[in-house]
């Protein structure tokens, strides 16, 4: 296991997939080389505001999607982003500034424009359009072809620092996220592991990959993950039986649902990261049968599933089907009251 | 003999130090009455006398001080709560800018100033905002900014031109962790925006707003400013650790050092501690008696000290009362 970070090819966050994908910066983290007056800035601003407020609830009715409210709070974040000189300068007209002053952003006025018709009009999710997601203490680069991590699982790095505190061996270990996606669990668990722990976070998704690889890169954590392109355990034949921990949140949606999704959903993020299948559960029962053989005695696994219905199936299936394998196997809910997570440990 | 050293044993200490300084003392006096003839001499005397008479005021009083009992929450960070009262609008742009004037005094004194919450009005000003403030010895200097803080001025919003009085509340509360107050997971109920569907994979949202209920006092505190659930549910855990450690330490604070906070005046949150009148350029501390003029320098944060200063002070000063009467 500790020979393949040994590698010396295995410097991950470089070592790109086959297919090139460059990952885009986050509009946050771009100099803010372009200059406007603060009079056009406002006339935007006053623009944006007002496409907001004409959506009133009507998305939210139609598909769940976000109300004036949601937006005009995004349209804040917008700004907070795209502005290289204090926010403060939008609220305080009167202070001894005036029209003509020059304020520096992170991307040409046009281009703001364009991006907030994206996210009314074609619903383009906001965390697509400033090129990141808060999730946990993190700021997460996502694009096109990534799919945007979810407050729910969020959770995952709770049950897994549950974990390691109840037995500590799991903190220096080896550890896997299947479907890293953005690399939100990789990085999430390996700011709570050991000198000595490590993550493999592997995807299938080139885009993910080189993605996820950016953001361990970011949080300079390229000695602790190591990003595999591949599908599911496929890249992790080397280390078979070396994991003390494994979490996933695979793609978990049925098919026949994918429809009828939120239009932010549905339109613009990658169906490889949401279809589950006809029962929305091909990839977690393939989790839990490779989990048997990748896990070491006592390693601990986490996955996300689409709620009460699969996780039931799937801590029934994993005690017919798998049985003696796992122990301490259940179901743990989201703030939502939704049995969101099964978790377990391999049977010693 | 160094305050260092005194510190180390104050009570020891204490005594040498003031048994040698009232001997040098008396000989001078002595050496004073004897000269008669020598003016010089007695000159000289007289000189070193008033400096020793003046080093042992002194020191009397930092004994005095190292032996008051202390609030053991005085080197705490602290959260600050501030609130529109009655004044509608008026009050929230007032509050808007107390909330500011702890910020950049807090800048000014090197802390840090992190807004956990802001609550606006339809002026843009704010209905309620909570920030946490960390540094040295935070509590100990905000904490008799507890209280009303009454305003005084024509608000935007007036044509007439008339003076209107509004109000602002102000906690400070003392910051503590989960251990502090024995926070256990199973007393608290977390729950979180629901956009009623699925969720998951389902929903993409921007909004995570969290609301945390501690189920044996009722108490919930919501936030929803972050812009990951995790943040938001760190921060209303920060807040409802700060609400449960104050009612701990309330319930069981001695009688003594409530007494003291009374006499001050920070026992009530809803005690009118200082009026800021915008037409006259002046703020009052209506618990030391103090009126300086210059209104705008203590919104920015720069003469907030002389009040601040003026509490502690008065703090001292009551508790040494209280301390040479028992
Ligand atoms: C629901 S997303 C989760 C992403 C990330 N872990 C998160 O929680 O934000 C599922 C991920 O699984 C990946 N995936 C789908 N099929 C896969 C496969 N066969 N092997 C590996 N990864 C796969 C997708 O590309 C996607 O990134």
């Amino acid at each position: 296991m500790r020979l393949s970070f040994i590698r010396p090819i295995s410097c991950c966050a470089v070592s790109s997939p086959t297919t090139l994908v460059k990952p885009q910066t986050p509009l946050f983290l771009r100099p803010p080389t372009f200059k406007t007056t603060l009079t056009d800035l406002k006339k935007w601003h006053l623009w944006a505001k007002s496409l907001a407020s004409s959506v009133g609830s009507a998305f939210l009715n139609l598909d769940n999607g976000p109300d004036s409210n949601q937006l005009l709070r995004e349209l804040n974040w917008l700004i907070e982003d795209a502005i290289g000189t204090p926010k403060s300068i939008l609220e305080q007209p009167h202070k001894s500034r005036n029209g003509n002053s020059t304020v520096l952003i992170r991307t040409c006025l046009d281009e703001l424009y364009v991006l907030w018709k994206q996210r009314v009009e074609e619903r383009r999710p906001f965390q697509y359009v400033v090129g990141c997601e808060h999730w946990r203490d993190l700021v997460l680069s996502v694009q096109e072809g990534v799919l945007i991590p979810r407050p729910e699982t969020e959770l995952i790095v709770d049950l897994v620092d549950e974990a390691i505190k109840e037995n500590e061996e799991l903190r220096d270990g080896l550890w896997g996220d299947l479907g890293t996606g953005s690399g939100a669990l990789a990085i999430g668990i390996a700011r709570i592991l050991g000198s000595k722990g490590r993550v493999i976070a592997t995807d299938l998704s080139p885009v993910a990959t080189a993605v996820a690889s950016y953001n361990v890169q970011r949080y300079d954590l390229e000695e602790k993950v190591h990003v595999k392109q591949g599908s599911w355990f496929e890249p992790l034949r080397d280390n078979e039986g070396e994991f003390v921990g494994l979490v996933s949140n695979p793609p978990y949606i049925p098919s026949k649902d994918i429809g009828g999704l939120q239009a932010e959903v549905g339109r613009h993020e990658p169906r490889l990261a949401l279809d589950g299948g006809a029962s929305g559960m091909n990839d977690l029962i393939h989790l839990c049968d490779g989990a048997v053989s990748m896990l070491k005695p006592g390693g601990f696994f986490a996955f996300e599933t689409n709620g009460d219905e699969q996780s039931k199936f799937l801590v029934h299936y994993i005690e017919t089907k798998k049985q003696g394998s796992f122990s301490k196997v259940k179901m743990v809910s989201d703030f939502a009251g939704i049995q969101r997570f099964i978790t377990g440990f391999r049977g010693r | 003999m160094t305050v260092n050293s005194l510190k180390n044993h104050p009570h020891l200490a204490g005594e040498i130090c003031v048994t040698l300084n009232w001997q040098e003392i008396k000989e001078l006096k002595s050496v004073i009455s004897e000269c008669e003839d020598d003016k010089d001499m007695q000159q000289m005397a007289s000189e070193v006398l008033s400096e020793a008479t003046e080093g042992e005021k002194k020191f009397q009083v930092l004994l005095l001080k190292s032996l008051l009992p202390k609030d053991d929450a005085d080197e705490r960070d602290c959260i600050l709560e501030v609130r529109a009262g009655t004044g509608g609008e008026e009050a929230s742009l007032f509050a808007m800018d107390i909330f500011k004037m702890y910020e950049k005094y807090s800048v000014k004194k090197g802390w840090k100033y992190e807004v956990l919450e802001v609550a606006e009005s339809d002026l843009k000003g704010y209905k309620e905002a909570i920030a946490s403030i960390s540094g040295t010895s935070v509590y100990r200097k905000l904490k008799f900014e507890s209280g009303i803080h009454r305003v005084q001025r024509v608000p935007v919003t007036e044509k007439a031109g008339r003076v209107h009085t509004s109000a602002v509340s102000v906690a400070i509360l003392p910051q503590a962790d989960q251990l502090d107050v024995k926070l256990r997971n199973e007393d608290l109920r977390i729950d979180t925006y629901r956009s009623g569907g699925s969720g998951g994979q389902h929903a993409n949202t921007t909004n995570s707003a969290v609301r945390i209920t501690h189920m044996p006092s009722g108490i919930t505190v919501s936030i929803q400013d972050q812009r990951s659930q995790h943040m938001n549910k760190a921060k209303a855990l920060k807040i409802l650790c700060a609400k449960l450690y104050e009612i701990e330490r309330l319930s069981n604070q001695s009688s003594r050092s409530k007494l003291r906070l009374k006499q001050i005046g920070s026992g009530d949150r809803s005690e009118r501690i200082r009026t800021y009148n915008f037409p006259q350029g002046r703020v009052t501390d209506h618990r030391v008696g103090i009126t300086t003029h210059s209104i705008d320098d203590v919104l920015q944060g720069d003469d907030l000290d002389a009040f601040i200063d003026a509490l502690l002070l008065r703090e001292e000063m009551d508790a040494i009362a209280l301390f040479s009467s028992t």
